[in-house]
Parts: C-alpha cells; structure tokens; sequence
C-alpha cells in the first residue's frame, strides 16, 4: 500500500530546505521569522486541505473547524494545567490528544456526510466550522461563564519549531499517502466517483479516511500554532480565513501534486503580508479583486498556467 | 404560542425573499454567488444613503432607488466575472468551484468598499416603528409592513415564473438548459435577467431589513449568505414552493431561539440542515 517513488533530487531539495528552514532562527530578524513561521502554516493547512479536497474534488469549506478545535483543546488543556486542574502533560502529547479528539470528530461527521455532494457538501462543511465556532461560544458564556482561554508564554523559537515541525509531519504524511494506492483511490474519485466504485474503489472508506485524516492534519497545525497567543478566544480562532484560504491558496497554486498548494501558499500568504503592511486599508478589496482576477484569467492556477505554456512549446518543437 | 406563530411568520417571509433571490441565481445560471449576503447589506446601505445620508427620501422610495442600483450591480457582476466563468468552465463541478471562489472575492470587495465609505459603525433607518399589537402580542409595525411586501413579492414572482414567456424561460433554462437553447431561448439575456432579478431582491429585503434592525454593519451580509443557502439547500434547487416551506421553517427556528437563546441561533439552524441532508441529500424537496 505504501510503495513510494520519490525522485532522488526532491530527497536532496527536501534536506536541503529543511537545514535553511531549522536554521532560520539564528539567520533571521524577528518579523522575518514570524512571516515565515505563518507562510509555513499556510502552507501545512493548504497540503493538508489538498489532500482530501483537492484529490477527491469535494470542496471542504470547514477547515476552520478542526483548526480551532486543535488549538482550542490545546489552549484549554495547557491552560487547566496551568492552573492544576489537570496534570501538566509535556506539549506534543497535549497536541496529540487534540488530534485525536479531531479525528474522531471528523470520522462522525465523514460518516454522517458520506453521500452528500457537491455544492452541498461545500455548504454543509462551512456550517459545521460556524456550529463549531457558536457552539464553543456557548458553552464559555452561559456555561462555564468565562470569556476565552489564557495560555502560558512560550518563546518565539519554540513556536517556530513546533510549527516547522507541525508543516513537515504534514508534508510527509500527505505526500507518503499521495503517491500510494490511498491517494490514487482518492484522486478516482475525484475523476468519477461512480466509475471508482465499479473499478472496485471502497470509496466510501477511502472518502471516510481521507476527509479524517485530512481534518487531523489541520488540528494538528491549530494545536501546534496555539503557544503563539497569550489569550484566545473563538472569534479568532475558527476565523473563516481558516477555511477559505487554503482552498484559495490552493486554487491559485493548481491541484494535482504538492507543488500547487506550496506554490499557492507561498505566494498569496508573501502577497497578503506586503499589502496588509502597504495598502492597511485597501488590502482586503485588493485582495478580493485579485481573487477575483486569478479565477477569469488562470483558472487552472499557476501549475495550470506553466503546464499549458510547457504544451505550447513542446507543439512548437514536433513542428 | 400566537407570538410565535405570528413572528416566525414575520420573520419567514423576509428570510423567504432573501432566499428566492439566491435560489433564481443559482437555479438558472448554477453560479453560486456566496456574495448574495453583500447583495442584501449594499441595498440596506443604498436606503441608509438615500434616507439619511442624502435627500432624505422616504426609506421606501430609497428602497426602489437601491433595488435599481444593486440590480445593476448585480448585471455588471454577472456579465464582468460569471459569465466569463461559464464560458471557460468545462464542467458543472468547476464551475461551481471557481464561481464559488469568484464570489468569495466579491465578498471582499463589496464589503471593505462600503466599510470605506460608509465606516463600521451600526446603522439604522427606523421607520414605522410604533409598535400594534397582533393577537395579543406587539410587534413593531415595520416588521409587518415588510412581512407583508416580501409575501407580494414573493406572489409576483411566483406569477411571472409561471405564467409570462420570459418566466417560462427562465423555467426552461433551471431544468434543461441545452433543450432552452434549442427551442430558440437566448440563454445569456435569461442569465442576466436572473442575476439581477435576484440583486434587486436581495436589495429590496437589505431595505426592509435597515427599517427594523438599527444594528446594520458591512458585516452582516454572511449570516444571510447562510440563511439563504441553508433554506435553499432544504427546499431543493430551483424550487419556488421548497424555497418559501424553508424560508418559513429556517423562520420560525430562528424566532424562537432569537427568544430563547439566541447564541444557539445559527447552530440549530445547521443541526436542521445537517439532519435534513443526511436523509435526504438532494434537500427536503430536490428530485
């Protein structure tokens, strides 16, 4: 199930990202470390939101869902701790426990949406980020009667490396599982999903694993990126940005391999950075127009747009 | 009981309108315009311009300058993006997706456009707010008023849909869009005509809407994406009599948790949808 072919040069391009990356605290200003800390978040959320949404084409508008559960279990765990209502626990295993959390969360809610589609299913996902979003707001206001979590500070190096950390996990079990039969069961799917079922697909299973695993991705970097705040309440952390941004981002990279959402994130995440800073009023109608632009003119993002310039050339050269 | 009964009414028939915009856009052209929400608050801020900013117009004769100007910014939009968008679109599954995303740039746009302009600060045009009572009950006159205007709107439609040639097209073009084409309907004109029908909707509901409520941000247009997706998603695509049954029933689960906890408001709302398409994935109503 597992037999992975990797090309020798992504092996080597991959170290050597990873020394410059695990290095980068030592080589870089504060904000630079803290832009890239966020483009290696978004890039985490884009693979991991690809993985499922991207191959199967059921566009998942939830993400913000797991995300904030991630780091609102996270947040509330360190934070009764802290205060010695529950035993202190090291902070990967607080993480990995709000991962499980999420992932039988979304193994109910793959089950219960097993047969919905399209447009529907983009719709329904967006609902349960805003149930999840309401629904623990609820529960701090009429009944435990607090506003918020408060988390112990951490540094900004140790942030920096549970991200990293966080975004390689991600990379590496997207991509072990891309390139294996899962992934191409997932991608059937997205091709016709009744032609997967005759050919023999269990899609059900793979749709179910898929959308779970995904989702555990997500809370992953949500549990991870939580030590970043002090204080955290639930308007922010199951902000929708959560949900649509990495499909955008994703969008504007094209689908298909890792190198659409690394493309998308990493330009759109740099591009958000520079206009929040230059245009503080106009960024997000920019933004938007942008969007709106990049859906008219490359459709296919930007993978689509070198692969159709690679077409034309090689047309050229057999004439 | 009757409180209840009179003001998920009330409250139905305005969500009902905000929905048949949304399902007459979606139902011909299949674009999913999640700025339909922005749509309703540039209408409310159209009557707030005309009624309080300038002219001091009556709201209602606002409400008619504003239905005509959010229809033909909603024209503008069909044919400047959507249109585009089908064109290069192959199948149903892409378009969806990337007017979905489209949209969702025009969200942006729209709202931080009126944010600019118009600052964040809550607004409101109150008008007729004395308040009569109904069976025994008090309710603010406007919220009767425009309970009232949205049922005749909503009549109208329903008559044009049916019985005029230009409704029988639109008809036509939600339920065989290739056959429309082929018996002679210029399916673009259908598309345009759609679109702005359900701006000018939506404009009309965000001015009813500015006369009740005083607390009136660029913000609120997303909740009411959602109001209408949901009711739309119960009713079925395309289908008016689905669209006004959710409008009601999203209606009358909203009034009574706005009584008895409002914080819960939108989750029930979901938990419905959820439990609906769970058994029926197509909607209460879809085929």
């Amino acid at each position: 199930m597992f037999d992975v072919k990797v090309k020798p040069i992504e092996i080597a391009l991959s170290i050597l990202a990873i020394i410059v990356l695990a290095l980068a605290p030592f080589l870089l200003h504060e904000y630079y470390l803290s832009v890239l800390r966020m483009i290696l978040l978004w890039l985490a959320l884009s693979l991991s939101w690809h993985f499922f949404s991207g191959l199967t084409k059921y566009v998942s508008l939830g993400s913000a869902a797991f995300f904030g559960l991630g780091l609102y279990v996270t947040a509330k765990y360190l934070e009764q701790s802290m205060r010695g209502n529950l035993a202190p626990l090291p902070l990967p295993l607080v993480v990995l426990l709000a991962c499980v959390v999420n992932f039988v969360i979304a193994l109910v809610i793959g089950l219960a949406t097993l047969r919905i589609r399209g447009i529907y299913f983009a719709i329904l996902t967006f609902g349960i980020a805003v149930m999840a979003n309401m629904g623990v707001q609820f529960w701090e206001i009429r009944i435990t009667g607090t506003r918020g979590t408060y988390l112990p500070l951490f540094d900004a190096k140790t942030v920096y490396y549970s991200v990293l950390l966080a975004a390689l996990v991600v990379l590496l079990v997207t991509t072990i599982l891309r390139r294996s039969k899962f992934g191409l069961a997932l991608r059937v799917i997205g091709e016709c999903e009744d032609t997967a079922v005759h050919v023999g697909v269990d899609a059900s299973k793979y749709k179910i694993l898929g959308f779970a695993i995904s989702a555990t991705l997500i809370s992953l970097m949500g549990g991870c990126f939580s030590i970043r705040f002090s204080y955290i309440e639930p308007t922010s952390a199951f902000s929708s940005d959560y949900s649509l941004l990495p499909a955008i981002m994703t969008m504007l990279g094209g689908t298909g391999s890792a190198y659409g959402p690394l493309l998308g994130a990493i330009v759109l995440s740099l591009l958000q950075e520079y206009l929040r800073v230059a245009f503080a009023h106009h960024f997000l109608i920019i933004l938007g127009v942008l969007l709106i632009l990049i859906v008219l003119f490359m459709p296919d993002g930007i993978l689509g747009l070198l692969r159709g310039r690679r077409a034309i050339l090689r047309r050229r050269g057999q004439v | 009981m009757l409180d209840i009964i009179v003001g998920g009414a009330i409250l139905g028939a305005l969500f009902s309108l905000i929905a048949l915009g949304l399902n007459l856009q979606y139902g011909v052209t299949k674009i999913l315009n999640v700025a339909h929400g922005e749509f309703v608050m540039l209408g409310a801020y159209m009557t707030y311009l005309f009624s309080s900013l300038v002219l001091g117009l009556n709201p209602f004769v606002s409400l008619l300058i504003s239905a005509l100007l959010v229809s033909i910014v909603g024209l503008v939009a069909q044919t400047a993006i959507f249109r585009r968008i089908v064109n290069i679109s192959q199948s149903a599954g892409e378009l969806e997706f990337r007017s979905l995303l489209a949209s969702f740039g025009l969200v942006f746009v729209i709202q931080n456009v009126v944010r600019l302009t118009f600052g964040a600060t809550p607004i409101g045009v109150p008008y007729l707010y004395e308040t009569v009572s109904l069976l025994g009950e008090k309710f603010q006159l406007n919220m009767i008023v425009s309970a009232i205007v949205s049922v005749v709107i909503a009549l109208i439609m329903y008559f044009v849909l049916r019985f005029t040639r230009i409704g029988q097209a639109m008809r036509a073009a939600v339920e065989e869009p290739t056959g429309a084409q082929l018996v002679g309907i210029n399916i673009g004109r259908v598309h345009m005509l759609s679109f702005s029908i359900g701006a000018l909707l939506s404009a009309v509901a965000g001015s009813l809407l500015i006369m009740i409520y005083t607390n009136i941000t660029p913000y609120i247009g997303p909740e009411y994406t959602f109001i209408a997706l949901s009711i739309i998603v119960l009713g079925g695509v395309g289908n008016y009599v689905g669209c006004m049954a959710g409008g009601f029933l999203i209606g009358y689960i909203t009034y009574v948790l706005l009584k008895w906890e409002p914080l819960l408001r939108l989750v029930v709302v979901y938990m419905v949808l959820i439990i609906i398409l769970v058994i029926r994935p197509k909607g209460l109503f879809g085929r």
